[in-house]
Protein backbone atom coordinates (compact mmCIF):
# COMPACT_ATOMS: atom_id res chain seq x y z
CA UNK A 1 0.00 0.00 0.00
CA UNK A 2 1.31 3.37 -0.81
CA UNK A 3 1.54 6.15 1.67
CA UNK A 4 0.51 9.25 1.16
CA UNK A 5 2.18 11.90 3.30
CA UNK A 6 0.64 14.18 5.94
CA UNK A 7 1.43 17.21 3.85
CA UNK A 8 0.07 15.68 0.39
CA UNK A 9 -3.30 14.64 1.97
CA UNK A 10 -3.88 18.15 2.97
CA UNK A 11 -3.60 20.16 0.20
CA UNK A 12 -2.36 17.85 -2.60
CA UNK A 13 0.51 19.95 -3.36
CA UNK A 14 3.24 18.04 -1.42
CA UNK A 15 4.65 21.36 -0.03
CA UNK A 16 2.61 21.38 3.13
CA UNK A 17 -0.18 23.54 3.72
CA UNK A 18 1.43 26.74 2.57
CA UNK A 19 -1.00 29.51 4.52
CA UNK A 20 -0.16 27.31 7.84
CA UNK A 21 3.39 27.26 7.52
CA UNK A 22 3.17 31.06 7.44
CA UNK A 23 0.96 31.64 10.36
CA UNK A 24 3.54 29.77 12.34
CA UNK A 25 5.46 33.63 12.89
CA UNK A 26 3.31 35.73 10.94
CA UNK A 27 0.03 36.90 10.22
CA UNK A 28 -1.88 39.55 8.13
CA UNK A 29 -0.57 38.23 5.04
CA UNK A 30 -2.56 36.35 1.97
CA UNK A 31 -1.67 33.42 1.15
CA UNK A 32 -3.49 31.96 -1.88
CA UNK A 33 -7.15 32.19 -1.10
CA UNK A 34 -6.08 31.80 2.44
CA UNK A 35 -5.28 35.23 4.86
CA UNK A 36 -3.30 34.34 7.77
CA UNK A 37 -4.53 36.04 10.82
CA UNK A 38 -3.62 34.96 14.03
CA UNK A 39 0.23 33.53 14.60
CA UNK A 40 0.98 30.46 16.01
CA UNK A 41 2.37 32.02 19.61
CA UNK A 42 -0.43 34.24 19.66
CA UNK A 43 -3.21 30.91 19.46
CA UNK A 44 -0.83 28.61 22.20
CA UNK A 45 -1.31 31.77 24.57
CA UNK A 46 -4.99 31.60 23.76
CA UNK A 47 -5.80 28.17 24.06
CA UNK A 48 -3.43 28.09 27.29
CA UNK A 49 -5.68 31.00 28.84
CA UNK A 50 -8.73 29.00 27.67
CA UNK A 51 -7.45 25.62 29.23
CA UNK A 52 -7.07 27.41 32.41
CA UNK A 53 -10.46 29.25 32.68
CA UNK A 54 -11.87 26.05 32.55
CA UNK A 55 -10.27 24.40 35.13
CA UNK A 56 -10.60 27.39 37.16
CA UNK A 57 -14.56 27.21 36.59
CA UNK A 58 -15.02 23.69 36.80
CA UNK A 59 -13.49 23.55 40.15
CA UNK A 60 -14.99 26.76 40.98
CA UNK A 61 -18.35 25.59 40.28
CA UNK A 62 -18.77 23.07 42.94
CA UNK A 63 -17.65 25.45 45.23
CA UNK A 64 -19.85 27.72 44.49
CA UNK A 65 -22.64 25.79 44.23
CA UNK A 66 -23.85 22.42 45.54
CA UNK A 67 -26.01 22.02 42.72
CA UNK A 68 -23.01 21.96 40.47
CA UNK A 69 -21.32 19.43 43.44
CA UNK A 70 -20.81 16.64 40.28
CA UNK A 71 -18.02 18.78 38.71
CA UNK A 72 -15.72 17.75 41.73
CA UNK A 73 -15.12 14.25 40.59
CA UNK A 74 -13.96 15.71 37.34
CA UNK A 75 -11.14 16.15 39.41
CA UNK A 76 -11.19 13.70 42.82
CA UNK A 77 -13.62 15.69 45.07
CA UNK A 78 -14.15 18.83 46.49
CA UNK A 79 -11.01 19.35 48.78
CA UNK A 80 -9.12 18.90 45.24
CA UNK A 81 -10.73 21.46 44.08
CA UNK A 82 -10.32 23.90 46.43
CA UNK A 83 -6.49 23.06 46.48
CA UNK A 84 -6.37 23.80 42.54
CA UNK A 85 -8.89 26.07 41.91
CA UNK A 86 -6.62 29.15 43.86
CA UNK A 87 -3.48 27.93 41.91
CA UNK A 88 -5.17 27.50 37.99
CA UNK A 89 -6.35 31.31 39.19
CA UNK A 90 -3.17 31.88 39.23
CA UNK A 91 -1.70 30.11 36.24
CA UNK A 92 -5.08 31.93 34.62
CA UNK A 93 -3.73 35.26 35.44
CA UNK A 94 -0.54 34.64 34.02
CA UNK A 95 -1.23 33.41 30.94
CA UNK A 96 -3.97 36.56 30.77
CA UNK A 97 -0.51 38.77 31.02
CA UNK A 98 0.70 37.36 27.84
CA UNK A 99 -2.41 37.58 26.02
CA UNK A 100 -3.17 41.67 27.26
CA UNK A 101 0.52 41.77 26.11
CA UNK A 102 0.39 40.45 22.60
CA UNK A 103 -3.45 41.89 21.88
CA UNK A 104 -3.07 45.57 23.61
CA UNK A 105 -1.65 47.38 20.72
CA UNK A 106 -4.61 46.09 18.36
CA UNK A 107 -7.15 46.67 20.76
CA UNK A 108 -7.58 50.70 20.91
CA UNK A 109 -11.12 51.57 20.61
CA UNK A 110 -11.75 53.62 17.64
CA UNK A 111 -15.07 55.95 16.94
CA UNK A 112 -16.44 53.32 14.67
CA UNK A 113 -15.70 50.56 17.44
CA UNK A 114 -17.31 52.92 19.98
CA UNK A 115 -20.47 53.06 17.87
CA UNK A 116 -20.34 49.37 17.33
CA UNK A 117 -20.78 48.93 21.29
CA UNK A 118 -23.72 51.16 21.82
CA UNK A 119 -26.75 49.00 22.38
CA UNK A 120 -28.25 50.14 19.13
CA UNK A 121 -24.53 48.89 17.20
CA UNK A 122 -24.69 45.59 19.38
CA UNK A 123 -28.60 44.76 17.61
CA UNK A 124 -27.51 45.74 14.52
CA UNK A 125 -24.61 42.89 14.59
CA UNK A 126 -26.85 40.67 16.09
CA UNK A 127 -29.39 40.70 13.65
CA UNK A 128 -26.61 40.46 10.83
CA UNK A 129 -27.74 44.19 9.81
CA UNK A 130 -23.95 45.73 10.01
CA UNK A 131 -22.44 44.30 6.41
CA UNK A 132 -21.11 47.87 5.67
CA UNK A 133 -19.32 48.76 9.23
CA UNK A 134 -15.69 50.07 9.32
CA UNK A 135 -14.77 46.86 10.65
CA UNK A 136 -11.06 46.35 10.95
CA UNK A 137 -9.15 43.41 12.61
CA UNK A 138 -11.14 43.39 15.57
CA UNK A 139 -15.02 44.64 16.15
CA UNK A 140 -16.19 46.68 18.46
CA UNK A 141 -17.51 43.86 20.34
CA UNK A 142 -13.99 41.80 20.43
CA UNK A 143 -11.95 44.88 21.84
CA UNK A 144 -15.06 45.25 24.46
CA UNK A 145 -14.48 41.62 25.06
CA UNK A 146 -10.55 42.00 25.59
CA UNK A 147 -10.57 45.06 27.97
CA UNK A 148 -13.36 43.61 30.21
CA UNK A 149 -11.40 40.13 30.11
CA UNK A 150 -8.66 42.14 31.33
CA UNK A 151 -10.62 44.13 33.90
CA UNK A 152 -12.36 40.71 35.15
CA UNK A 153 -8.97 38.92 35.67
CA UNK A 154 -8.04 41.78 37.72
CA UNK A 155 -10.91 41.67 39.93
CA UNK A 156 -10.98 37.71 40.02
CA UNK A 157 -7.30 37.58 40.87
CA UNK A 158 -7.30 40.29 43.57
CA UNK A 159 -10.29 38.82 45.62
CA UNK A 160 -9.25 35.75 44.79
CA UNK A 161 -5.85 36.40 46.88
CA UNK A 162 -8.49 37.51 49.55
CA UNK A 163 -10.42 34.40 49.62
CA UNK A 164 -6.91 32.17 49.00
CA UNK A 165 -5.83 33.55 52.54
CA UNK A 166 -8.93 35.10 54.15
CA UNK A 167 -6.84 35.60 57.62
CA UNK A 168 -4.04 37.81 56.49
CA UNK A 169 -7.54 40.77 55.42
CA UNK A 170 -9.93 42.47 57.39
CA UNK A 171 -13.57 40.77 57.97
CA UNK A 172 -15.11 43.68 55.91
CA UNK A 173 -12.45 43.04 52.92
CA UNK A 174 -13.23 39.50 53.09
CA UNK A 175 -17.13 39.53 52.93
CA UNK A 176 -16.81 41.94 50.14
CA UNK A 177 -14.23 39.55 48.06
CA UNK A 178 -16.61 36.67 48.48
CA UNK A 179 -19.10 38.78 46.62
CA UNK A 180 -17.35 40.78 44.19
CA UNK A 181 -15.68 37.54 43.09
CA UNK A 182 -19.00 35.78 42.48
CA UNK A 183 -20.07 38.85 40.34
CA UNK A 184 -16.93 38.91 38.39
CA UNK A 185 -16.89 35.21 37.54
CA UNK A 186 -21.00 35.00 36.50
CA UNK A 187 -20.51 38.26 34.36
CA UNK A 188 -16.92 36.52 32.85
CA UNK A 189 -18.36 33.00 32.19
CA UNK A 190 -21.63 35.14 30.66
CA UNK A 191 -19.71 36.90 28.49
CA UNK A 192 -17.29 33.60 26.76
CA UNK A 193 -20.46 32.04 26.28
CA UNK A 194 -20.66 34.17 24.18
CA UNK A 195 -17.64 34.34 22.81
CA UNK A 196 -17.43 30.62 22.31
CA UNK A 197 -21.09 31.04 20.66
CA UNK A 198 -19.79 33.93 18.41
CA UNK A 199 -16.55 31.94 17.74
CA UNK A 200 -18.30 28.80 16.60
CA UNK A 201 -21.90 28.31 15.46
CA UNK A 202 -23.01 31.95 14.68
CA UNK A 203 -20.20 32.83 12.31
CA UNK A 204 -18.86 29.60 10.54
CA UNK A 205 -14.84 30.20 9.43
CA UNK A 206 -13.92 31.62 12.50
CA UNK A 207 -12.76 29.18 14.47
CA UNK A 208 -10.45 28.19 12.21
CA UNK A 209 -8.51 30.81 12.88
CA UNK A 210 -7.84 29.93 16.30
CA UNK A 211 -7.05 26.91 14.93
CA UNK A 212 -4.61 26.79 11.64
CA UNK A 213 -4.33 30.46 12.09
CA UNK A 214 -5.72 31.23 8.82
CA UNK A 215 -9.30 32.40 7.74
CA UNK A 216 -10.32 32.39 4.02
CA UNK A 217 -11.13 36.10 2.32
CA UNK A 218 -14.39 35.60 1.79
CA UNK A 219 -14.89 35.04 5.78
CA UNK A 220 -12.64 38.38 6.26
CA UNK A 221 -14.51 40.39 3.22
CA UNK A 222 -17.83 39.80 5.72
CA UNK A 223 -16.59 39.97 9.27
CA UNK A 224 -13.84 42.38 8.43
CA UNK A 225 -14.33 44.36 5.69
CA UNK A 226 -11.55 47.22 6.42
CA UNK A 227 -9.22 44.73 7.55
CA UNK A 228 -9.88 42.84 4.12
CA UNK A 229 -9.12 45.88 2.22
CA UNK A 230 -5.85 46.17 4.71
CA UNK A 231 -4.34 43.08 4.26
CA UNK A 232 -5.52 42.30 0.40
CA UNK A 233 -5.24 46.02 -1.14
CA UNK A 234 -8.38 45.22 -2.64
CA UNK A 235 -11.59 46.56 -2.71
CA UNK A 236 -14.56 46.23 -0.51
CA UNK A 237 -16.87 43.78 -2.32
CA UNK A 238 -14.25 43.16 -5.16
CA UNK B 1 -32.69 6.08 62.99
CA UNK B 2 -30.12 8.76 64.42
CA UNK B 3 -29.35 8.46 68.40
CA UNK B 4 -31.15 10.67 70.35
CA UNK B 5 -31.39 14.60 68.80
CA UNK B 6 -28.55 13.62 66.33
CA UNK B 7 -31.13 13.55 63.21
CA UNK B 8 -29.58 16.62 61.09
CA UNK B 9 -31.74 20.07 61.25
CA UNK B 10 -29.34 21.86 59.19
CA UNK B 11 -26.09 20.92 57.12
CA UNK B 12 -23.83 23.16 54.90
CA UNK B 13 -24.08 23.55 51.28
CA UNK B 14 -27.21 21.15 51.39
CA UNK B 15 -30.60 21.08 50.44
CA UNK B 16 -31.65 19.42 53.32
CA UNK B 17 -30.81 18.13 56.23
CA UNK B 18 -32.18 14.25 57.91
CA UNK B 19 -34.30 15.80 60.42
CA UNK B 20 -37.91 14.58 60.25
CA UNK B 21 -39.49 16.18 63.29
CA UNK B 22 -41.42 13.42 64.06
CA UNK B 23 -40.30 13.06 67.57
CA UNK B 24 -40.30 15.69 69.79
CA UNK B 25 -36.39 15.99 70.78
CA UNK B 26 -35.23 18.89 73.28
CA UNK B 27 -32.59 21.56 72.34
CA UNK B 28 -29.42 21.53 74.98
CA UNK B 29 -28.14 24.01 76.25
CA UNK B 30 -24.98 24.80 78.39
CA UNK B 31 -24.94 27.87 80.85
CA UNK B 32 -22.12 29.67 81.87
CA UNK B 33 -22.59 32.16 84.66
CA UNK B 34 -19.66 34.40 84.42
CA UNK B 35 -20.16 35.90 87.87
CA UNK B 36 -19.32 32.84 89.59
CA UNK B 37 -16.53 31.42 87.35
CA UNK B 38 -13.17 31.30 89.00
CA UNK B 39 -11.17 31.27 86.29
CA UNK B 40 -9.79 27.72 87.78
CA UNK B 41 -9.25 26.29 83.90
CA UNK B 42 -10.34 23.07 85.00
CA UNK B 43 -12.73 23.40 81.79
CA UNK B 44 -9.76 23.91 79.41
CA UNK B 45 -8.03 21.03 81.04
CA UNK B 46 -11.18 18.77 80.94
CA UNK B 47 -11.73 19.74 77.28
CA UNK B 48 -8.46 19.01 75.98
CA UNK B 49 -8.43 15.69 78.06
CA UNK B 50 -11.84 14.26 76.40
CA UNK B 51 -10.96 15.62 72.93
CA UNK B 52 -7.40 14.38 72.82
CA UNK B 53 -6.03 17.28 71.97
CA UNK B 54 -2.36 17.97 71.68
CA UNK B 55 -1.24 20.55 73.89
CA UNK B 56 -0.12 24.02 72.60
CA UNK B 57 2.54 26.11 73.58
CA UNK B 58 1.15 28.36 76.44
CA UNK B 59 1.87 32.55 75.72
CA UNK B 60 2.21 34.66 78.52
CA UNK B 61 0.49 38.15 77.54
CA UNK B 62 0.48 39.38 80.97
CA UNK B 63 -2.76 38.13 82.25
CA UNK B 64 -4.00 34.93 83.39
CA UNK B 65 -4.84 33.84 79.85
CA UNK B 66 -3.43 30.56 79.07
CA UNK B 67 -2.92 32.20 75.35
CA UNK B 68 -4.21 35.27 73.33
CA UNK B 69 -7.18 33.14 71.75
CA UNK B 70 -8.64 30.28 70.60
CA UNK B 71 -6.96 27.55 68.27
CA UNK B 72 -7.29 24.98 66.59
CA UNK B 73 -6.01 22.42 69.02
CA UNK B 74 -7.33 24.70 72.01
CA UNK B 75 -11.16 25.05 71.82
CA UNK B 76 -11.70 26.23 75.18
CA UNK B 77 -10.29 29.20 76.75
CA UNK B 78 -10.58 31.60 79.73
CA UNK B 79 -10.41 35.29 79.18
CA UNK B 80 -9.33 37.60 81.39
CA UNK B 81 -10.38 40.96 81.01
CA UNK B 82 -9.33 44.18 83.52
CA UNK B 83 -11.83 46.91 82.20
CA UNK B 84 -11.53 50.49 83.20
CA UNK B 85 -14.18 53.27 82.79
CA UNK B 86 -14.19 56.55 84.53
CA UNK B 87 -13.34 55.53 88.05
CA UNK B 88 -15.04 52.06 87.56
CA UNK B 89 -12.72 48.67 87.18
CA UNK B 90 -13.57 45.22 86.71
CA UNK B 91 -11.65 42.13 86.29
CA UNK B 92 -13.89 39.91 84.13
CA UNK B 93 -13.78 36.06 83.10
CA UNK B 94 -15.52 34.58 80.59
CA UNK B 95 -15.39 30.87 78.96
CA UNK B 96 -14.75 31.62 75.32
CA UNK B 97 -16.04 28.99 72.65
CA UNK B 98 -18.29 28.15 70.63
CA UNK B 99 -21.77 29.20 71.04
CA UNK B 100 -23.63 26.69 69.03
CA UNK B 101 -26.22 29.44 67.04
CA UNK B 102 -29.51 28.42 66.32
CA UNK B 103 -28.39 30.20 62.85
CA UNK B 104 -25.18 29.28 62.58
CA UNK B 105 -23.51 31.99 60.19
CA UNK B 106 -20.45 29.16 59.70
CA UNK B 107 -22.76 26.57 58.23
CA UNK B 108 -24.50 29.27 56.15
CA UNK B 109 -20.97 30.61 54.70
CA UNK B 110 -19.81 26.73 54.27
CA UNK B 111 -19.57 25.33 50.62
CA UNK B 112 -18.87 21.61 51.75
CA UNK B 113 -21.95 19.70 51.76
CA UNK B 114 -21.80 18.01 55.11
CA UNK B 115 -18.85 20.08 56.94
CA UNK B 116 -20.50 21.93 59.16
CA UNK B 117 -23.98 20.35 60.83
CA UNK B 118 -26.66 21.57 63.13
CA UNK B 119 -28.19 18.63 64.82
CA UNK B 120 -31.97 18.67 66.12
CA UNK B 121 -30.88 19.47 69.84
CA UNK B 122 -29.26 22.54 68.51
CA UNK B 123 -25.06 21.15 68.58
CA UNK B 124 -23.39 22.50 65.59
CA UNK B 125 -20.81 19.94 64.80
CA UNK B 126 -17.89 19.68 62.14
CA UNK B 127 -17.24 16.71 60.23
CA UNK B 128 -13.41 16.77 59.12
CA UNK B 129 -13.92 14.78 56.50
CA UNK B 130 -16.07 16.69 54.47
CA UNK B 131 -14.09 19.85 55.17
CA UNK B 132 -11.91 21.39 52.63
CA UNK B 133 -10.20 23.74 54.32
CA UNK B 134 -11.50 26.90 52.57
CA UNK B 135 -11.82 29.01 55.94
CA UNK B 136 -14.94 30.71 54.75
CA UNK B 137 -16.52 29.61 57.99
CA UNK B 138 -13.98 31.81 59.81
CA UNK B 139 -15.55 34.66 57.77
CA UNK B 140 -19.53 33.81 58.42
CA UNK B 141 -18.67 32.89 62.29
CA UNK B 142 -19.91 36.79 63.98
CA UNK B 143 -17.95 34.70 67.18
CA UNK B 144 -14.74 34.72 65.58
CA UNK B 145 -14.70 31.05 66.74
CA UNK B 146 -13.48 28.55 64.00
CA UNK B 147 -10.33 27.91 63.58
CA UNK B 148 -7.81 27.18 60.52
CA UNK B 149 -4.94 24.30 61.32
CA UNK B 150 -2.16 24.08 58.40
CA UNK B 151 -1.26 21.11 59.76
CA UNK B 152 -4.65 18.71 58.74
CA UNK B 153 -5.82 21.27 56.62
CA UNK B 154 -9.46 21.86 58.42
CA UNK B 155 -11.44 23.62 60.60
CA UNK B 156 -12.01 22.58 64.00
CA UNK B 157 -13.83 24.13 67.04
CA UNK B 158 -15.87 23.31 70.08
CA UNK B 159 -18.56 20.42 69.39
CA UNK B 160 -20.00 20.84 72.71
CA UNK B 161 -18.62 16.76 73.23
CA UNK B 162 -21.58 15.68 71.01
CA UNK B 163 -19.88 12.34 71.53
CA UNK B 164 -20.80 12.77 75.15
CA UNK B 165 -24.34 14.13 74.78
CA UNK B 166 -25.32 11.53 72.56
CA UNK B 167 -24.92 9.01 74.88
CA UNK B 168 -26.67 11.35 77.92
CA UNK B 169 -23.44 12.81 79.45
CA UNK B 170 -22.32 16.80 80.16
CA UNK B 171 -19.86 17.75 78.54
CA UNK B 172 -16.57 17.43 79.49
CA UNK B 173 -16.27 21.33 80.66
CA UNK B 174 -19.35 21.20 82.71
CA UNK B 175 -18.02 17.75 83.94
CA UNK B 176 -15.35 19.60 85.78
CA UNK B 177 -16.38 22.88 86.30
CA UNK B 178 -15.80 22.50 90.61
CA UNK B 179 -18.03 26.27 91.23
CA UNK B 180 -21.24 25.15 89.26
CA UNK B 181 -20.75 27.79 87.28
CA UNK B 182 -21.27 25.80 84.01
CA UNK B 183 -24.45 23.49 83.62
CA UNK B 184 -26.14 21.45 81.13
CA UNK B 185 -30.02 20.51 80.08
CA UNK B 186 -32.89 21.44 78.61
CA UNK B 187 -32.48 25.04 77.42
CA UNK B 188 -35.88 26.18 78.15
CA UNK B 189 -35.09 24.58 82.10
CA UNK B 190 -31.65 26.63 81.97
CA UNK B 191 -33.01 29.44 80.59
CA UNK B 192 -35.04 29.83 83.38
CA UNK B 193 -32.57 29.23 85.69
CA UNK B 194 -30.38 32.06 83.80
CA UNK B 195 -33.12 34.84 84.58
CA UNK B 196 -33.24 33.34 88.41
CA UNK B 197 -29.82 34.19 88.65
CA UNK B 198 -29.80 37.55 86.80
CA UNK B 199 -33.28 38.51 89.31
CA UNK B 200 -30.67 37.63 92.14
CA UNK B 201 -27.62 39.78 90.50
CA UNK B 202 -30.03 42.36 90.20
CA UNK B 203 -30.97 42.52 93.67
CA UNK B 204 -27.68 42.16 94.93
CA UNK B 205 -26.56 45.40 93.07
CA UNK B 206 -25.97 44.90 89.42
CA UNK B 207 -28.72 46.32 87.85
CA UNK B 208 -27.45 45.99 84.44
CA UNK B 209 -27.28 42.27 84.85
CA UNK B 210 -28.99 40.14 81.96
CA UNK B 211 -29.01 36.82 79.94
CA UNK B 212 -26.85 36.68 76.64
CA UNK B 213 -28.57 34.48 74.70
CA UNK B 214 -28.49 36.71 70.97
CA UNK B 215 -31.48 37.06 68.86
CA UNK B 216 -29.40 38.57 65.62
CA UNK B 217 -28.06 34.77 65.26
CA UNK B 218 -31.54 33.17 66.89
CA UNK B 219 -30.45 32.59 70.05
CA UNK B 220 -27.45 30.16 71.08
CA UNK B 221 -27.23 27.19 72.33
CA UNK B 222 -24.68 28.74 75.02
CA UNK B 223 -25.98 31.02 76.88
CA UNK B 224 -23.93 33.68 79.41
CA UNK B 225 -25.35 35.12 82.64
CA UNK B 226 -23.50 38.59 82.57
CA UNK B 227 -23.43 40.86 85.60
CA UNK B 228 -22.79 43.76 83.35
CA UNK B 229 -25.21 42.63 80.54
CA UNK B 230 -25.31 45.90 79.08
CA UNK B 231 -21.95 45.84 77.80
CA UNK B 232 -21.37 42.47 76.81
CA UNK B 233 -18.89 43.98 74.82
CA UNK B 234 -16.63 44.05 78.40
CA UNK B 235 -16.71 40.61 77.77
CA UNK B 236 -15.26 40.33 74.39
CA UNK B 237 -18.82 39.49 73.02
CA UNK B 238 -20.15 41.31 70.26
CA UNK B 239 -23.18 43.47 71.00
CA UNK B 240 -25.53 42.41 68.31
CA UNK B 241 -23.84 39.37 66.54
CA UNK B 242 -25.69 38.73 62.97
CA UNK B 243 -24.76 36.18 60.29
CA UNK B 244 -22.89 38.96 58.25
CA UNK B 245 -24.46 40.93 55.62
CA UNK B 246 -22.60 39.66 52.74
CA UNK B 247 -22.75 36.27 53.47
CA UNK B 248 -26.64 36.06 53.22
CA UNK B 249 -26.20 38.36 50.57
CA UNK B 250 -23.70 35.88 48.64
CA UNK B 251 -25.75 32.96 49.54
CA UNK B 252 -29.32 34.08 48.61
CA UNK B 253 -29.27 37.21 46.70
CA UNK B 254 -25.37 37.15 44.37
CA UNK B 255 -25.95 33.22 43.85
CA UNK B 256 -29.12 33.17 42.37
CA UNK B 257 -28.03 36.36 40.61
CA UNK B 258 -25.22 35.22 38.47
CA UNK B 259 -26.88 31.30 38.11
CA UNK B 260 -29.79 33.49 35.71
CA UNK B 261 -26.82 35.58 34.26
CA UNK B 262 -25.12 33.13 33.54
CA UNK B 263 -28.32 30.71 32.26
CA UNK B 264 -29.49 34.01 31.05
CA UNK B 265 -26.45 34.46 28.59
CA UNK B 266 -26.70 30.45 27.05
CA UNK B 267 -30.23 30.86 26.54
CA UNK B 268 -29.86 34.01 24.78
CA UNK B 269 -27.16 32.46 22.23
CA UNK B 270 -29.61 29.61 21.48
CA UNK B 271 -32.62 31.46 20.96
CA UNK B 272 -30.49 33.52 18.31
CA UNK B 273 -28.95 30.97 16.59
CA UNK B 274 -32.40 29.93 16.03
CA UNK B 275 -33.99 32.72 15.14
CA UNK B 276 -30.71 33.97 12.95
CA UNK B 277 -28.72 31.50 12.51
CA UNK B 278 -24.98 31.08 11.47
CA UNK B 279 -23.90 34.75 9.31
CA UNK B 280 -22.90 33.85 6.08
CA UNK B 281 -22.07 36.11 2.57
CA UNK B 282 -25.06 37.11 0.93
CA UNK B 283 -25.74 34.74 -1.90
CA UNK B 284 -23.57 35.01 -5.10
CA UNK B 285 -21.19 36.28 -3.14
CA UNK B 286 -18.13 33.74 -2.67
CA UNK B 287 -18.94 30.95 0.39
CA UNK B 288 -17.32 31.24 3.80
CA UNK B 289 -15.83 28.03 2.99
CA UNK B 290 -12.71 27.59 1.04
CA UNK B 291 -10.52 25.26 3.29
CA UNK B 292 -8.60 24.70 -0.02
CA UNK B 293 -6.57 27.73 -2.07
CA UNK B 294 -8.54 28.51 -5.39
Amino acid sequence: MRSIPVADRRSGSGMGDAAMARARSTEDVVVGDEIVRERLSARVVHWIVALTFFVCLFTGLPIWTPYLGFLAHLFGGLHVCRILHPWAGVAFAVASVFMFVQWVSQMKLTKADREFITPKGMLRYFQYRNEDADVGKYNGGQKLLFWAAALGTVGLLITGLVIWFPLEFPQWVREASYLLHDAAFSLFFAMIIGHIYLGTAAEPGTFRSMIRGTVTKSWARLHHPRWYREVTGEKAGG
Amino acid sequence: MTADGLEIRQSSASVWGSATELRNLKVVSKLIDTTTCIGCKACEVACQEWNDLHIVPTTQTGTYQTMPSLDANYWNLIKFREVEESGFFAWLLRKDGCMHCADPGCLKACPAPGAIVQYQNGIVDVNPEACIGCKMCETGCPFDIPRYSAKTDKMAKCTLCVDRVQVGLEPACVKACPTGCLEFGDKAELVAVAKARVEQLKQNGFTQAALYDPPGVGGTTVITVLAHGDHPEWYGLPKDPQVPVAVSLWKNVARPLAALAIAGSFFAMVAHYLSFGPKTPKEGAEKPKGDKPA
